[in-house]
């Protein structure tokens, strides 16, 4: 309750005025500093992350080399009676591929890069950009942190329940996600249910987040930054603040009508006279609409594409200025488009939903938003492609991952286009095409933005630097090996490959191998395919070591930085301490500039940092001051 | 360190934090009741069944509404008061707009309490009865029995509401079965002087946890094979057993039925089907690099064939495993189900159960009535459903079960039918008068579908006051005779007085296969009484949230108004935005609910 929030945050800071010496659960656990806050929602999120990539590999193992028993290098981690009950003879069945499959997707959206972007970054970065001491709330921070592992562990935990994980898709359809566990007793032990409860506990945590960090973005901002002031940053994070906020309840709607439905028998997504072979006739009242599941749960899905692209799209447009000694080009237009493409996303959410036949008028109303979506997009592409034009371009490894994002979110970008027209929809609905496409979004699209935040601001969380080898090593092969894993997706796809067949099309061919789609390919010619992009997925995650070892290792042994501003930077959070101090600023900060000012020709040196007093034109009496740091 | 703005507002925004904080939650809670607005406009478009329009008691709901309204008012006085620094003030003020969220809470208690002991039952002719369920009993002889008041039954009663099975068998799933029902069975069967035992099997003496069962009258020969597979899978049993720490794997005969004995053989269930696919999927790996090594340039679908274990490849290895075990019930005897546990629905005269956790019962289905005091028949359905097939609704109600032959107590729904049809008739002869006909002849106004098709309970006791004082539909004083607005505060009041003496509501047992669907009032009977639950439900949550932080305000905040009080005043103030938007939600329920 926010009547709490407002509560809350007061006598606790009192307190930590007079004690500066935090014992250790309260400085890294029970923490309330935004930035350790923000390293336990990174590094929650990679884990989870990991774990995600873990279950693709699981299920790419089946789609490859479908009947045949998962190798014990990938089967090592269950117990024999797990395997006992999920793999059979040590085959990947249907339902572990569905619930493995359901999970995967739940994981890595709502476990994984949501809070990795918006919650790490964003607590860690947002307060130091904007000149705060923390957040406005900070005990709601915190609780917003555990709300979000609590979600996360009740989502984990039921993979060991008597009815496993989830199966019903991430996106939980209803009436199938409504039957699903219909067998276990007490519905509060049934792995679906579990997946609505731990969703309640993660919506929980993004609505408190999306709160806490638009109240300080509007309120805390220092002395001198003005709106047209702030880092680019922070507008990504304003936007994606209020797309959590209004954009998550439906979705709270939606799991509460299934957690009813599911645990009370009412029939809100049941419609009459529904028939299962499990059970025959249900007992229900029915009179509901799966539709309406389908309408709430993409209200949400929708801005939540964007809810996961924005801070990337906001890590890359700070590591480019930075490395190009260049401003941004065409800042306004692009706070401007990413305002525009926040409000859009509201309206184009059924793009998803053209095959449950809503009507022509409908339909012709989302195509045109959805068109009209990708106009703000391709200017904040174009214009961070732009801004490279005439730089002296720094290749460090953050602008590395920057500058891999840029093309591969373009083909993540364009191959929407043609999923935007309901026809091509049509055809292309729930095929390899669309995996490809939303795969290129946040795979090599957010992920690299966020690799990118990763090595860029790494530096200020520890004082060192992450080894350039090493990170080398982690980028080619990423990059060589995304594509090899992603790009088959949308050639299999337009062939017709459904995104639902766990052993990857086999089944279907040994019925039909002859099969011929319209656009002139069968299935036969591109089955072979499948164990490329699985390799690729294999040798994705070796390319993963050296990133782990390099995170890990550099804490200790990793180059120290230069000074607190290694990269010459003008955005706020590189004046303070570093790391910096609970309380973040050893100065009383005042804004006197736009945020990237770099190769002004009337001041020396290549930046002029926004915290710099501005010289006067006759000498002053007294010297100015360098802040101290 | 102190986080600004906490206490004064900051210039350009004119705002304090928490300010900033309320209104942007506010702005969530908006989509969240939005959300939930939006389904009920949306169920009810698309509702497909005769949507329940004010089947409320209204005055619980209006007297609410002026209860929120003016708890609004009081947090405003609260709030004054400290900007004023009046602590009393504040107290008084704060403590009523407490009270009023207690009275609110009560009230919706009553609400949902009485829909919670409304029974309705929907029967396959879609007609609609509802009322009070009885309590029943089993006699000795397995006869069902209505218990009513005053009565001593012999035995347990229970509601009238169940399937009543007399199993002869029951065979449990080793990894579903639940304790709770089977608890509940053991005490069934005991207090009729039975119980459950490890059934017989031919020729053994035992079950054999693995399922190595002997077939001991088979040929010689067959037996010795079957005694050296036996020895084997023993041995191969043995090693397990050691491995999980069990050395019982047998159970002899005549062994009781417990949960616990359930729980160990489940166990051994599991741990055997552990060890068989580890050696299983060791043999599948070999015979798949055997078949890759054969063809090297084949996907997988074309060799799959090549890659199958056969059971040759894995005797001697592995162990049968039973994932059920069956109990005899020696001697047979009926079992109170409830209805609740029923995986799908049971014809007449079935001679099989299966409940939800895979137990099945094998036996015969017993009269298995749903018995119950009726406080109202509704026929709207069934007449949506006789206009759609294009048939006389009237001739269709007049056609069913309830005025049949087959229903013993039709007699007294017949006579409040007839009532009830010459009611309507007055009504529609007034409406003609009153509002006359249009050019085409036809009268302006008719009778509702409501009016037409439902008899609800306070048609019932007017009929029943009406047939007692010989006054019939069309005299003055028969309109007398309805109940009030304030009768019956929360519903069908069947310990009225007048409903007692005149037996206003008829008795009636549905027959087990009548019933196609039997609910209380809960979210359970119909998309409306989900939507109204789920709405009213979560707004009540909100009711209580709010209450307790303004209850913190009032009861833990002496220290901070003495040390800051205008943080305080903005606490309040925030708690108090809050309880608006709590009080504003409530103006759109109520009319939604209750009046449209």
């Amino acid at each position: 309750m926010s009547a709490e929030a407002a509560a809350d945050h007061g006598d606790h800071d009192h307190h930590d005025e007079h004690h500066h010496e935090l014992p250790f659960y309260k400085k890294y656990i029970w923490s309330t500093d935004h930035k350790v806050i923000g390293i336990q929602y990174g590094i929650t999120a990679l884990l989870f992350l990991a774990l995600g990539f873990y279950l693709m590999m699981v299920m790419r193992w089946s789609i490859a080399y479908p009947e045949e028993p998962l190798p014990s290098w990938m089967s090592w981690v269950f117990s024999d009676e797990w395997k006992a009950r999920w793999l059979q003879d040590g085959r990947v069945t249907g339902d572990t591929y569905n619930m493995f499959g359901a999970m995967h997707g739940t994981i890595m959206v709502f476990l994984g890069i949501v809070p990795l972007g918006f919650a790490a970054f964003g607590n860690f970065v947002t307060p130091l950009q904007i000149g705060a001491v923390d957040m406005a709330f900070p005990r709601l921070n915190m609780i917003s942190y555990w709300c979000y592992l609590v979600g996360g562990l009740i989502m984990v935990g039921s993979f060991f329940m008597e009815s496993g994980a989830a199966k019903s898709g991430w996106t939980n359809y209803s009436p199938l996600a409504n039957f699903a566990d219909g067998q276990i007793v007490n519905q509060f032990l049934a792995g679906q249910t579990q997946w609505l409860l731990g969703m309640v506990f993660l919506i929980s945590s993004s609505l408190l987040g999306a709160v806490n960090f638009l109240t300080t973005i509007i309120n805390l901002r220092a002395k001198g930054l003005t709106w047209m002031r702030l880092p680019f940053f922070v507008w990504a994070m304003l936007v994606t603040g209020f797309l959590l906020l209004l954009a998550f309840p439906p979705l709270e709607v939606a799991a509460l009508m299934q957690l009813m439905d599911r645990t009370v028998g009412s029939s809100f997504f049941l419609p009459s006279g529904l028939y299962t072979s499990g059970a025959g006739i249900i007992e229900a009242s029915g009179g509901g609409s799966p539709l309406l599941y389908q309408h709430l749960f993409w209200f949400l899905g929708h801005p939540e594409v964007y809810v996961l692209l924005l801070p990337a799209i906001a890590c890359v447009a700070e590591v480019i200025p930075v490395n190009t000694r260049k401003p941004l080009w065409g800042y306004k237009p692009m706070v401007w488009s990413i305002l525009i493409l926040g409000f859009l996303s509201f309206v184009v959410w059924a793009h998803h939903m053209y095959l449950t036949g809503m009507g022509p008028v409908v339909s012709t109303w989302f195509q045109t938003t959805t068109v009209l979506i990708s106009v703000p997009s391709v200017i904040l592409l174009t214009s961070m492609v732009v801004s490279l034009w005439g730089g002296s371009i720094r290749f460090n490894v953050p602008m590395l991952w920057a500058l891999a994002f840029l093309p591969m979110f373009g083909i993540g970008g364009l191959t929407g286009l043609p999923l935007a027209f309901n026809l091509v929809d049509l055809h292309l609905h729930d095929t390899y095409y669309v995996i490809g496409h939303f795969h290129y979004v946040v795979a090599p699209g957010v992920l690299f933005g966020l690799f990118a935040g990763v090595y860029h601001w790494y530096p200020k969380v520890t004082g060192r630097h992450l080894d350039t080898f090493l990170g080398h090593l982690h980028f080619w092969p990423s990059l060589i090996f995304m594509n090899m894993l992603f790009f088959p997706m949308l050639v299999q796809g337009m062939a017709g490959f459904h995104r639902r067949w766990y052993n990857g099309g086999d089944a279907y061919l040994s019925k039909a191998e002859d099969s011929v789609n319209v656009f002139g390919n069968t299935v036969a010619e591109w089955i072979y395919l499948n164990p490329v992009m699985s390799w690729g997925a294999w040798l994705l995650a070796l390319s993963q070591i050296p990133f782990v070892i390099n995170f890990i290792a550099s804490i200790w042994v990793g180059k120290k930085i230069k000074n607190d501003n290694p990269y010459d930077a003008t955005t706020l959070e590189w004046a303070t301490p570093t790391p910096p101090p609970h309380g973040n600023f050893t100065f009383d900060i005042a804004v006197f500039r736009g945020p990237y000012e770099y190769s002004r020709d009337d001041h020396e040196g290549d930046f002029f940092p926004q915290w710099e007093e501005p010289k006067r034109d006759k000498p002053a009496e007294v010297p100015v001051e360098e802040p101290t740091r | 360190m102190e986080i600004p703005y906490t206490v004064t507002a900051r210039k350009d925004t004119g705002l304090f934090n928490a300010k900033v904080g309320i209104w942007l939650f506010l702005a969530s809670e908006v989509m969240l009741f939005g959300g939930l607005f939006s389904g009920y406009v949306f169920l009810r478009i698309y509702a497909d069944y005769p949507w329940p329009e004010r089947a409320l008691p209204v005055l619980p709901g209006l007297i609410n509404t002026f209860v929120l309204i003016g708890s609004s008012v009081t947090v405003v006085f609260a709030w004054a008061a400290l900007k004023m620094r009046q602590w009393r003030r504040f107290q008084f003020f704060m403590a009523i707009t407490i009270a009023c969220a207690g009275i609110f809470m009560v009230l919706k208690g009553l609400e949902y309490n009485a829909k919670w002991n409304h029974q309705a039952v929907r029967m396959d002719d879609f007609t609609i009865v509802e009322g009070h369920t009885h309590k029943a009993v089993i006699d000795e002889d397995g006869h069902f029995h209505e218990v009513h008041e005053g009565d001593d039954p012999h035995g347990t009663p229970f509601k009238a509401n169940a399937v009543i099975f007399k199993a002869e068998r029951v065979s449990f799933s080793l990894v579903r079965a639940h304790e709770s029902w089977i608890d509940s069975m053991l005490s069934q069967a005991e207090e009729r002087h039975s119980k459950l035992v490890a059934q017989k099997q031919k020729g053994t003496t035992g079950i054999f946890l693995y399922g190595a069962l002997v077939d001991f009258e088979a040929d010689a020969d067959k037996r010795k094979a079957a005694e050296e597979d036996i020895v084997k899978e023993y041995q191969t049993a043995e090693k397990i057993a050691r491995k999980i720490g069990e050395k019982s794997l047998y159970i002899p005969d005549g062994t009781p039925l417990s949960y616990a004995l359930l729980k160990k053989a489940r166990e051994i269930f599991i741990a055997g089907r552990a060890h068989n696919a580890e050696i299983r999927t060791g043999i599948l790996r070999t015979k798949w690099k055997d078949a890759h090594a054969n063809h090297p340039d084949k996907g997988n679908w074309e060799i799959a064939d090549e890659a199958k274990i056969t059971p040759e490849d894995t005797a001697g290895q592995i162990v049968k495993v039973l994932s059920t075990l069956a109990f005899e019930m020696d001697p047979p005897v009926p079992l109170v189900l409830n209805r609740s546990w029923i995986k799908r629905p049971i014809p007449a005269k079935a001679e099989q159960a299966e409940l939800r956790d895979d137990t099945t019962l094998a036996g015969a289905l017993q009269d298995s009535p749903l018995a119950l005091a009726v406080d109202a028949v509704d026929f709207r359905w069934m007449a949506q459903k006789a206009v759609e097939a294009d048939k006389d609704p009237m001739k269709v109600i007049e056609s069913s079960w309830i005025f049949s032959d087959k229903n013993e107590h039709a007699a007294e729904y017949k006579k409040l039918w007839k009532m009830h049809k010459k009611r309507i008739e007055k009504l529609e002869e007034h409406l003609v008068e009153k509002y006359k006909r249009d050019k085409l002849g036809n009268p302006k106004r008719v009778s509702t579908e409501t009016e037409r098709y439902r008899m609800g309970w306070k048609d019932l006791l007017q009929y029943a006051k009406a047939e007692e004082e010989g006054v019939f539909p069309g005299e003055e004083k028969f309109d007398d005779l309805r109940p009030s607005m304030t009768d019956g505060f929360t519903g069908p009041d069947h310990k009225n007085a007048d409903v007692k003496r005149l037996h206003a509501f008829p008795e009636l047992k549905v027959p087990h296969e009548k019933v196609a669907m039997a609910s209380a009032f809960t979210p359970k009977w119909n998309t409306y009484y989900a939507i109204y639950f789920t709405l009213t439900g979560l707004h009540g949550l909100h009711v209580i949230g709010g209450a307790l932080v303004l209850g913190y305000y009032l009861l833990f905040s002496k220290g901070l108004y003495r040390q800051n009080p205008e943080w305080l005043a903005n606490r309040v103030e925030v708690g108090g935005l809050f309880w608006h938007f709590v009080d504003l939600v409530w103006i759109f329920l109520f009319p939604i609910l209750y009046l449209m």
